[in-house]
């Protein structure tokens, strides 16, 4: 098991290369799903469960798939993917269905899921694109939900439907709102992701120097 | 080009594959389409547990074909409850791009009249793009807005007036136009057809 690789892919989905706040993928859906955190969460997991099997079924289909048809056998196999999740959700959570709308079906083309099919599945061992998918659908699904969280505090006094204070500013549960929080997050996302990197390098060039000494000194 | 040199060309290894995928998608879709088949009846019964937070069980009332159009728009159904009230779902015409909206709508019956709105819902739509327009206060009116004037024969529309009582919901007036008409669809109903034990 080559656990490095493996914990390289998972910080890259859900840290390095978090789609929403780093990549600022799925924008669209991200803005409209977080107006409260049940939806915005639901929109994430549903993400998730797609992105890992399109990621599976692609790379178990990578050599097999001709380089001129890719694009429209992903969509094929994501759209299917799409449709099964769609048949799930009406039968057995329609509450979550119906407050997801025209979305749901949009995901067939979120970049998010052809990024990384294209960027990853298509040219990596099954199991890895599996983890890849995950570990990036994790990263999607925390990012909304975060949002979803603060944006339906704000928005509308509560948290996860309970209803916590009668005090609600509505600028947060209105597109500008949602165009507000996003910007805020990912400022603050990348603010911490390069202060954590530059502690890393700094700590990186000095374990670097403490070496070249010690082999002057030799 | 021969056809055995066209059978080991990459455009035939892409039409291949493509339809293989497509075949197996749609086979896989067919299949689960089957399984996780949604019926009229299971429909139902979620459109009554929403409305009502429980399981009821109701009757389905048989609609004469004359009976299921007016000037409003269509019944698609009707069922009777013990407690004596009537769920109706209604579709009203005229709305947005020429399409329609479905409604729920609850009748409340008392000693077998006529007594107001319960509840009104949306079931479903057509090319209608501002439905989160509706919100619980725009359905609200349906039910409490001028509960006399529902019960003594007014309709709803755009804006009030003597005979009519006002709901509109501003940037989506062609869909408030639907939802009316799918609230007054069922009313016309009532008042012809279900009123005073018709």
């Amino acid at each position: 098991m080559n656990w490095s690789k493996y914990k390289n892919i998972a910080t890259n989905g859900v840290l390095k290369n978090n789609p929403i706040f780093r990549l600022v993928l799925g924008t669209c859906p991200t803005l409209a799903l977080t107006g409260s955190a049940l939806n915005a969460f639901g929109m994430g997991l549903a993400v998730t469960f797609i992105l890992t099997l399109s990621n599976t079924f692609i790379s178990l289909l990578r050599k097999v798939i001709p380089d001129e048809v890719r694009i429209p056998a992903y969509v094929l196999i994501i759209a299917t993917l799409v449709t099964i999740i769609r048949m799930l959700l009406e039968k057995y959570i329609p509450v979550l269905f119906e407050s997801f709308g025209v979305y749901l079906p949009l995901i067939v083309v979120n970049c998010i899921i052809l990024g990384r099919a294209e960027g990853f599945a298509n040219k990596n061992p099954i199991f890895d694109s599996a983890l890849d998918g995950f570990f990036t659908g994790i990263g999607c699904t925390l990012a909304m939900g975060l949002m979803g969280i603060v944006r339906e505090f704000l928005g509308a006094g509560s948290f996860f439907g309970m209803q916590l204070m009668d005090f609600r500013i509505e600028f947060f549960t209105s597109a500008a709102g949602a165009f507000f929080v996003y910007g805020m997050f990912i400022a603050i996302f990348n603010a911490a992701y390069k202060a954590i990197e530059n502690k890393i390098n700094k700590k990186n060039f000095a374990l670097h120097l403490e070496e070249l000494s010690i082999k002057e000194n030799n | 080009m021969t056809f055995k040199e066209f059978l080991k060309s990459k455009t035939f290894k892409c039409i291949i594959v493509l339809t293989t995928i497509a075949l197996v998608c749609g086979g896989l879709l067919a299949i689960l389409n089957d399984v996780l088949y949604i019926s009229e009846e299971e429909k139902t019964q979620k459109a009554i547990k929403k409305i009502y937070g429980k399981d009821m069980e109701y009757t389905v009332v048989q609609i004469d074909e004359q009976d299921k159009t007016n000037k409003y728009g269509q019944i698609e159904a009707i069922y009777a409850f013990k407690d004596g009230n009537y769920l109706i779902q209604a579709t009203g015409i005229d709305g947005y791009q020429s399409g329609t909206i479905t409604a729920w709508v609850v009748a409340e019956f008392k000693d077998g009249k006529f007594n107001g709105l319960n509840s009104v819902s949306e079931a479903s739509n057509e090319k209608q793009t501002l439905m989160s327009k509706f919100n619980k206060d725009f359905v609200n009116v349906y039910v409490n807005k001028d509960r006399e004037g529902v019960i003594n024969g007014k309709y709803f529309n755009l804006y009030d007036s003597d005979k009519e009582i006002g709901n509109i919901s501003s940037g989506a007036t062609k869909s408030t136009n639907a939802y009316n008409n799918a609230v007054n669809c069922a009313l016309y109903y009532i008042r012809e057809k279900l009123d005073g034990g018709k």
